[in-house]
């Protein structure tokens, strides 16, 4: 970069940044789904140690025997990375480890991509519990009769449903999250886009900041149009 | 064609107001202050130079430094934030009467203004935790640093023979930089020493950091700025050295850490 750096080596820079933002979405989305669908069957779960003193006399006996510890433990995570900003979450993530057990991140990276997986699993987990609790009781009882396993049942009718219904909630998620890689920039070391665009305003040049938006623009105007065909072709069935 | 003619007569009227300026004399500046009763003291807000505390009272080394010179002048020191990078046409219309924030003396700088003698010393340093502080002096090689993007240090970790070794690690102000080296995600940050010394040891949560001695970057010195060919200079430079003489600087400077910092005729 020379002092005055000219339109096109400014794009080029914002186009290198923002490879960086593909990845952390890339990344995220790739693992935040299945650990989503992990997280929903915890707060699904129905595991309750102390079920035993459900038909007790004590009424004490009967409210403990409702502790569901599994449930518990998801739900507890999911209010919190629900209730907490990512920008927060990426500097617990960050700067937690060196600064609680004196093992640092040296790879900034990695602890960025941690952050984005945790949260958007958290968001993901509500999703899945909603689209397979919205599967009616009818069809489990359906499955049943025909002898079909648990897990049978799970996959080979139940989650494509799920796949469906959860279609217009994800998108909305999806799009967020290609706009939230942008806070990936509170850690240092991160130069997506608008690192490299501040770094501009440092020189007195304000337009590449504004014009990060057409980046964020067209990646999210391509997924608006691959959501509306895998709508389309999801809807040869309706439920 | 009337408003052509307008705004040709408008231009005029500018530049000429502009040249006059230029052309004013300067000679008994010292006259003017005085006979207002206030010095208007062109400021920004940073730590430990001109800042607010608690109560929202502007405090900090040049603040009082400021005051005291006033004192001795016998006139009020009035503080007036200015947009730093339009500190010159602030002066020359005298919007106020001085720039006295930290400001470093340049070459260009003494050509379009007045400048005081330096009375304090400026680097740029190195910050480690105090077991690596040895370790790190004799080289960085392979070591992680951290510098404010835009900063000065961010320059010097990339251009610096002895810095550049190391690997680069971007942080989005300086408080980050120290921020990465206090939790291990970097071993050095480059930063200004007098805008961070307050900020590192005892009594903060940087208490574990230290600058590392003997290893001084792109040494810098303060002045403070008069419109070109004033006569305050020379008085302010005498009062200085009274204030030098007689420790009331030393105290001053002691409050916020700058003790080594000064310059002593």
């Amino acid at each position: 970069m020379g002092i005055n750096p000219t339109a096109g080596q400014i794009f080029k820079a914002l186009l290198e940044g923002f490879w960086v933002n593909l990845e952390v979405f890339a990344v995220t989305l790739a693992l935040a789904i299945p650990l989503g669908f992990i997280i929903s069957f915890g707060s699904m779960s129905k595991f309750r140690p102390l079920r035993c003193w459900d038909k007790s006399d004590s009424q004490i006996l009967r409210i403990i025997s409702k502790f569901a510890p599994i449930k518990l433990v998801t739900r507890t995570f999911v209010w919190i990375i629900r209730g907490t900003p990512l920008m927060l979450q990426l500097f617990v993530v960050y700067y937690g480890p060196g600064l609680l057990f004196q093992t640092p991140f040296r790879s900034p990276m990695t602890a960025v991509l941690i952050a984005f997986v945790i949260n958007y699993a958290a968001y993901f987990s509500e999703i899945f519990r909603g689209g397979i609790e919205g599967i009616s009781k009818g069809q489990y009882e359906a499955c049943q009769v025909l002898g079909m396993t648990k897990s049978q049942t799970f996959f080979k009718v139940v989650l494509m449903q799920v796949v469906k219904r959860t279609i217009p909630p994800m998108s909305n998620e999806i799009i967020t999250l290609v706009k939230d890689t942008s806070l990936a920039r509170v850690v240092s070391g991160v130069t997506e886009i608008l690192h490299g665009a501040y770094n501009y305003t440092r020189m007195g040049l304000i337009w590449p900041l504004f014009s990060t938006g057409l980046f964020f623009l067209a990646f999210n105007g391509i997924l608006t149009l691959l959501f509306g065909y895998i709508e389309k072709k999801l809807d040869y069935y309706k439920g | 064609m009337k408003r052509i003619l307008a705004l040709i007569l408008a231009t005029l009227m500018v530049t000429c107001l502009f040249a006059g300026c230029s052309k004013e004399d300067n000679s008994d500046d010292l006259k003017y202050v005085k006979d207002k009763g206030t010095m208007v003291v062109g400021i920004t807000l940073f730590a430990p130079m001109n800042y607010k505390d608690a109560n929202g009272d502007l405090i900090g080394f040049e603040t009082e430094f400021a005051k005291a010179v006033c004192e001795k002048l016998g006139v009020k020191a009035e503080f007036k934030e200015i947009n730093w990078d339009s500190k010159e046409v602030d002066l020359s219309s005298k919007n106020i009467d001085c720039i006295w924030n930290g400001m470093t003396i340049t070459e260009e700088r003494k050509a379009n203004m007045s400048i005081s003698v330096p009375y304090m010393k400026n680097k740029q340093v190195m910050v480690v935790k105090k077991e690596n502080a040895e370790k790190y002096a004799q080289s960085v090689e392979g070591a992680k640093i951290s510098a404010e993007a835009g900063s000065a240090g961010e320059d010097l970790a990339n251009t610096d023979e002895f810095l550049k070794k190391g690997e680069y690690l971007s942080a989005d102000s300086m408080a980050t930089a120290l921020t990465n080296v206090h939790a291990g995600n970097a071993d050095v940050a480059v930063v200004d020493y007098v805008t961070s010394i307050g900020s590192i040891g005892e009594g903060t949560d940087f208490a574990d950091l230290v600058v590392v001695a003997g290893k001084e970057f792109s040494p810098e010195e303060y002045g403070i700025a008069f419109r070109k060919g004033s006569n305050m200079t020379e008085e302010v430079n005498k009062i200085i050295a009274e204030l030098m003489a007689d420790g009331t600087m030393d105290k001053i400077a002691a409050k916020y850490k700058l003790t080594e910092q000064l310059i002593k005729g």
